[in-house]
């Protein structure tokens, strides 16, 4: 099913399936200096979906939530190119603080809690925007009854965690700024697959209270369980795209690792 | 002393000793506040501020000035001595130093051991220019803050007594060590403080403004060192080329405390306090000082980073 590879920006045009698109991204290219990460990458997302991006190591999966999320602005040396809308707002020249008020965040790739700080001191900074920061308390109360086990851990501080927990805190903070869009980035690596399994019913939750993912895993069976629409990336750029049940092991695979010039079919 | 019945020898040694720990102990206070912007600035910042002394000195001059052309109460400047200081604090940061800071030699891809300095030249120079701009203003006359509490001191008994402003300045150290560690631990500024210092990128993520966040920090910093530039107008003279003294005494007590330690600045404070005056006790004046760096190399050996640091 080689057949079904296609080449990135499919979706210039916001729309797919009739729907409002809450993402757009277009024509986005990112360079390290003079390193190019992504070539030409298009794809939208739709108000409600879980669109899943999956890809080997080094495919720019975490260049492209960095550049959605204004990080590839911060520095001298990296850049990107193209147009990113997020609700009517075009993100790709606005500073970071800028774009989380948009209500777009991000659970990071390693987590990056303030390891100084204690687990609820965490979560509150993630309501530090003025839209969340009147709600804190109660908001604070919804996220300790939905990890219960942070709840155990409030004044704990998060260097002294297990993995599981911190990516808790992570999410949880995330959600404490009330966000439309959360983008998250290999939510299991380095954990146990018992406890990715709880997280990504979390996942699974946070989007059915209304909350639009788009999540990077290198886990090709997760990634299409949660997934209304996948993405699969290689070398800067989206080769197959789909829904999970549209697309077969096969073409996936191939994808991945960019074998489908070779034939494929042996 | 051999002439002096034993009993009487005991009691003059207690004496001293107490002195000792008394006047070190409150001298602290002072110190404390003499070098808490500097802890601050590091803590937050990664900022080794070489122009801390001069800005203590501007805190001095700014007093004096002012309760030149006001009539009113001295620590009534303080009012307006405060926020003067945190408004240069904040703009400096801001359209100064926030373009040359660690953070941002770090997002030019430097390593932070070469990013560190940076913002130490440029803050050397901004000293420079500092104690030249007051030399052009007020020369070298020495100039004071007159008050009635210079020499007034509490009696703890007969033989036992410690200076009234040292005193209120302890209360005032402790008072602000409180507040800045409850601002920096409950509201919400101090927490996206405490966040960009930890990692500026992801707490952006946040929502965090962090240009502004560390103008607020070094506007902070710097109103600290307008309380104590009033502190030393109301204890000595001082003159626009003062400020080199002052930074060696906060170096001394945050090396002490560690390097990023507000609550290690009124430990350090006291302790190089308490060494200063027993040197001076037993060894003389001239041994003041040097005792004072002594237990500044011996912390340096033994606790590589001040007791107190994180
Ligand atoms: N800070 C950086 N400086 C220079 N090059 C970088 C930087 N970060 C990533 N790259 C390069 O950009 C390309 C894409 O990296 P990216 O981190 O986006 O991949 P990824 O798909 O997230 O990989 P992984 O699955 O390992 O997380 C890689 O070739 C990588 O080496
Ligand atoms: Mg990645």
């Amino acid at each position: 099913m080689s057949t079904l590879v296609r080449k990135g920006n499919l979706f210039s045009q916001p729309g797919r399936d009739g729907q409002y698109p809450i993402l757009t991204v277009e024509n986005l290219s990112a360079w390290y200096g003079e390193l190019q990460a992504l070539f030409d990458v298009g794809f939208s997302v739709n108000t409600g979906e879980v669109v899943s991006v999956i890809g080997a190591n080094g495919a720019g999966k975490s260049t492209l939530l960095r550049s959605i999320t204004g990080m590839m602005n911060r520095g001298k040396t990296a850049k990107i190119e193209g147009r990113i809308d997020c609700q009517g707002r075009r993100l790709d020249k606005l500073r970071t603080e800028k774009i989380v008020e948009t209500g777009v965040t991000m659970v990071p790739e390693g987590r990056m809690l303030f390891q100084r700080m204690t687990v609820s001191e965490n979560l509150l900074v993630g309501a530090h925007l003025p839209r969340a920061r009147e709600m804190a308390p109660e908001k604070l109360e919804e996220i300790f009854a939905f990890f219960p086990r942070l709840s155990e851990r409030k004044n704990q501080p998060v260097s002294q965690m297990s993995g599981g927990e911190q990516q808790m805190v992570a999410i949880g903070r995330a959600l404490m700024s009330q966000p439309s869009v959360i983008l998250f980035d290999e939510l299991s690596l380095g954990l146990a697959p018992i406890i990715v399994d709880d997280i990504y019913e979390k996942v699974r939750q946070i989007n059915q209270s209304g909350v639009t993912c788009l999540v990077i895993e290198q886990d090709m069976r997760r990634a299409l369980d949660v997934a209304d629409y996948v993405l699969v990336m290689l070398e800067g750029r989206i080769v197959l795209d789909g829904r999970p049940e549209e697309l077969s092991v096969d073409a996936i695979t191939d994808a991945y690792f960019g074998t489908h010039e070779a034939g494929g079919h042996a | 002393m051999s002439d002096l019945p034993f009993e009487e020898a005991v009691y003059w040694t207690l004496i001293d000793l107490a002195n000792a720990f008394l006047t070190g102990t409150f001298i602290g206070g002072y110190y404390a506040i003499l070098s808490m912007g500097l802890a601050l600035s590091f803590g937050v910042m990664r900022l080794v501020n070489l122009a801390h002394g001069e800005f203590l000195i501007v805190g001095a001059y700014l007093s004096a000035v002012i309760l030149q052309i006001l009539p009113i109460p001295p620590f009534f400047v303080l009012i307006v001595v405060v926020p003067i200081m945190f408004g240069i604090g904040y703009a400096l940061q801001r359209f100064l130093l926030n373009h040359v800071s660690v953070q941002a030699m770090e997002r030019r891809g430097m390593s932070a051991n070469f990013g560190l300095m940076a913002p130490i030249l440029v803050t050397f120079g901004l000293g420079i220019f500092i104690s030249h701009l007051l030399f052009a203003i007020f020369a070298t006359d020495a100039m004071s803050i007159k008050n009635s509490l210079a020499f007034s001191a509490i009696r703890l008994s007969m033989d036992l007594s410690i200076s009234t402003l040292r005193f209120i300045f302890f209360l005032v150290a402790i008072a602000m060590l409180i507040l800045l560690q409850v601002f920096l631990r409950y509201s919400a500024t101090g927490r996206a403080i405490r966040a960009a210092s930890d990692n500026p990128t992801y707490a952006a993520l946040m929502g965090i403004r962090t240009d502004h966040i560390f103008a607020i920090a070094l506007g902070i910093s710097l109103a600290i060192s307008g309380v104590a530039g009033f502190m030393i107008g109301m204890t000595r003279t001082f003159q626009p080329f003062d400020g080199p003294q002052f930074i060696l005494v906060a170096f001394g007590v945050v090396i002490i405390g560690g390097m990023n330690s507000i609550t290690g600045s009124l430990v350090g404070g006291i302790l190089l306090g308490i060494v200063q005056v027993l040197a001076g006790t037993y060894f003389g004046p001239s041994a003041q000082l040097v005792g004072g760096y002594m237990l500044v190399l011996a912390v340096l050996a033994f606790f590589r980073e001040g007791l107190f640091s994180r």
